[in-house]
């Protein structure tokens, strides 16, 4: 039989004294293990832990032999079962895949082998990141954020639509009380739905198209790659700079992608840097527009969230114990994105994120409705007052911090309303900004950390990303004066 | 191959037939919910899924991360799930309804997964699905171009005793790369259908259309 296997690989037969001893644990198996038992033997045979508990749980003398088994093995084989089993089954691939692949002559790269390869060089690589980051500037903070988003609430919102539903639920709802909920400063459609449509649509439309575009490319695992050494500073592989760079589109996703990290330190590490100064795509756009206009204001902030968000990775890389983790990833090809492939996809997340954004939008209007209603929104909005002027931010700021916790666009679209407003100074408007970003991260996401990490590490979180919050836009205001009151 | 396959099967007289499931596979239970649609957990899931009626056979898509798994099972159910040029996008296992020659089977995509040995969550996810949904046919998704690393995972599903089909995607970069892959030779070898698609652009997908519609081969339920 061992000689056979040789020969025809795909039997599947092991070299001695491996089949032996697969052959005696698979005998002995008695079924009902979801696999058939010479996989359920090899499993037990290299130790994995969740087979050995269910084989354990009803044939605890089989575990028992295969431990001894795998004793023995070792010591003839001269290292680990698994190393063993993954050498041999590498052996019959390497087999049949020389028996049925050729390789035709070399052939001169293409350009995208060559992008691809610069994308990873240490220093082409980074002036490829920021030649992306300008690009996603120009196209998300000024076309989108600027242009659309200025149409839409000019020509549409506040020429046409607001007018007309203010007079008309005037007219229609005798109660004042009742006629805030639909219309006026905080109704579900002159704030709620005027913020879904015409603030946020737009923005995480370009951005999801820009990423669409990016991700399609095959751009994201060079990024990872090149980015790989910095991650490990923070404790993590560049494996993990692929849930941040999703963290930009919307960081609950990724907070769900972190799962994809090997150990529980890198994911939790992960988690919390993407609480703290990852903004999502909406924020991001919102940010990048109302700072469009303010470009010292713009490095300063981008300058800052960067400066926050490394040093806080490199803390929790000290603070948390653990194994530097290992990266390796396999680099898909370089290729030019397919326009359709782009537009589906943009197009599913966009409906993706409306369905998901637009209730909570209304619900967060009937929320704040309420609250004013019943003087629970004066209440909050009073504790956040005394933090705020810390800041240096006046009490209208406080309605946005609120509203950021609901969601992180939500507030940030509050912020261009307040700004737009003229009610913010540059300087006001920089801290403002910083602070939002650091935040909180809103709902959707403390749900899904606390699902997904726990209760205990999903608290820890939030406390600490408030704190450093706060901290950093009250350094940042005191900074602001002092070099105002120097120069 | 079919001959090599008779003799075995003569060899090993008194085991099941090819078709019927084996005793250790019968306890597969069906688990409707409990899989992520998208919106319950945040992340964009499939977009306009149907769901297949009970009863019908269970295809599941399996491979390393960033082969095409979610590409191809846009093509086989019509829906939409979440498709990047990036490994780990798939997280949650997604489930829709394919119609093969007539026939409705559920298509399941499960999240990238190396080796039976997991070492990520994303992996434990399809194992544990494996391992309690005993899927009816397993589409090994693989990249054509790294063919020799990924399969060692192909033996694993056979010696898991699964009926599989070999998917050897993304054949246009293996081409481009200067390398051909003899399909015929390939599936002669290891006893079961090997299909050449391009998920990108849906070449090939007609004839894995029917190659699913004929189940697939399992090796191994004769050869256990």
């Amino acid at each position: 039989m061992g000689a056979r296997s040789l020969s025809l690989p795909f039997e599947l037969r092991y070299t001695q004294p491996l089949e032996e001893a697969v052959e005696e644990v698979a005998q002995a198996l008695d079924g009902g293990y979801g696999l058939a038992p010479r996989s359920i033997a090899l499993l037990l045979l290299q130790g994995d832990e969740a087979t050995v508990q269910r084989v354990g749980a009803r044939q605890p003398e089989v575990v028992r032999r295969s431990r001894e088994l795998a004793q023995a093995l070792e010591a003839e084989l001269g290292q680990p079962v698994a190393l063993a089993v993954a050498a041999e089954r590498y052996r019959w691939s390497q087999r049949v895949a020389a028996a049925v692949v050729q390789e035709r002559a070399a052939r001169d790269d293409t350009l995208g082998e060559r992008l691809g390869r610069w994308a990873m060089h240490p220093w082409v690589g980074l002036l490829m990141v920021a030649g992306v980051l300008y690009a996603l500037y120009q196209f998300v903070g000024l076309f989108a954020a600027g242009t659309v988003v200025d149409w839409l609430e000019e020509t549409l919102f506040e020429n046409w639509l607001t007018p007309r539903v203010n007079a008309a639920v005037a007219e229609l709802i005798p109660w004042p009380w009742l006629q805030e909920l639909f219309a006026f400063d905080y109704g579900l459609i002159t704030l709620g739905l005027r913020y879904a449509v015409a603030i946020v649509l737009p923005i995480v439309g370009a951005f999801f198209l820009f990423f669409s575009i990016l991700e399609d490319s095959g751009y994201l695992p060079r990024l990872a790659l090149l980015l790989d050494r910095l991650c490990k500073r923070l404790g993590l592989s560049g494996r993990a700079v692929i849930p941040m760079v999703l963290g930009v589109g919307c960081g609950t996703m990724a907070t769900v992608v972190t799962r994809t990290l090997e150990t529980r330190r890198e994911r939790v590490i992960a988690t919390f840097l993407l609480a703290l100064g990852i903004p999502c795509s909406a924020q991001l756009g919102v940010t990048m527009a109302l700072l469009a206009q303010l470009p010292w204001g713009l490095v300063l902030w981008g300058g800052v969230v960067a400066l926050v968000f490394l040093t806080a990775g490199f803390l929790a890389a000290r603070l948390m114990p653990g194994e530097p983790p290992l990266f390796f990833s396999h680099i898909p090809p370089m290729r030019w994105p397919r326009g359709k492939n782009v537009l589906v996809k943009t197009a599913a997340r966009m409906q993706w994120y409306f369905l998901e954004v637009l209730p909570i939008f209304l619900l967060a209007s009937v929320l704040i409705w309420l609250g004013r209603l019943t003087g629970l929104f004066e209440l909050l909005t009073g504790a956040l007052e005394p933090v705020l002027a810390a800041m240096g931010l006046p009490a209208e700021a406080a309605v946005i911090f609120l509203y950021g916790f609901f969601r992180r666009d939500y507030g940030a679209a509050g912020l261009y309303d307040l700004a737009d407003a003229g009610l913010l100074a540059p300087a006001q408007l920089v801290v403002a900004a910083v602070t939002l970003t650091l935040f909180l991260p809103c709902i959707a996401q403390f749900g899904v950390m606390w699902k997904e990490r726990g209760p205990r590490v999903a608290l820890t979180i939030t406390g600490v990303v408030l704190l450093v919050a706060f901290g950093t836009g009250w350094s940042l205001h005191h900074a602001i004066t002092w070099v105002g009151g120097v120069f | 191959m079919r001959n090599r396959n008779d003799s075995r099967l003569r060899e090993e007289a008194g085991r099941p037939r090819p078709w019927a499931r084996p005793r250790w596979a019968r306890r597969g239970r069906r688990a409707g919910g409990g899989a992520c649609g998208g919106t319950s957990c945040g992340c964009p899931g499939a977009v306009g899924a149907r769901q297949a009626p009970a009863g019908a056979r269970r295809v599941a898509l399996v491979g390393s991360p960033n082969v095409g798994k979610s590409a191809l099972f846009n093509h086989l159910t019509g829906a939409y799930a979440t498709v990047s040029n990036y490994p780990g996008t798939t997280v949650e296992v997604t489930r829709g309804e394919g119609v093969v020659e007539g026939e409705t089977v559920e298509v399941i995509d499960t999240p990238g997964f190396y080796s039976f040995l997991p070492v990520t969550e994303e992996e434990r996810v399809t194992r544990r699905l494996l391992v309690e949904e005993r899927p009816d046919l397993i589409l090994h998704v693989v990249e054509a171009a790294a063919l020799d690393r990924m399969l060692p995972l192909t033996f694993q599903l056979l010696e898991a005793g699964f009926p599989v089909i070999l998917v050897l995607n993304m054949m246009d970069e293996c081409e481009r790369l200067g390398l051909s892959v003899d399909v015929d030779a390939l599936s002669a070898r290891l006893g079961i259908p090997v299909v050449a698609t391009v998920a990108a652009t849906g070449q090939g997908v007609d004839q894995l259309k029917q190659e699913v519609a004929h189940g697939g081969r399992s090796l191994l339920e004769s050869a256990i």
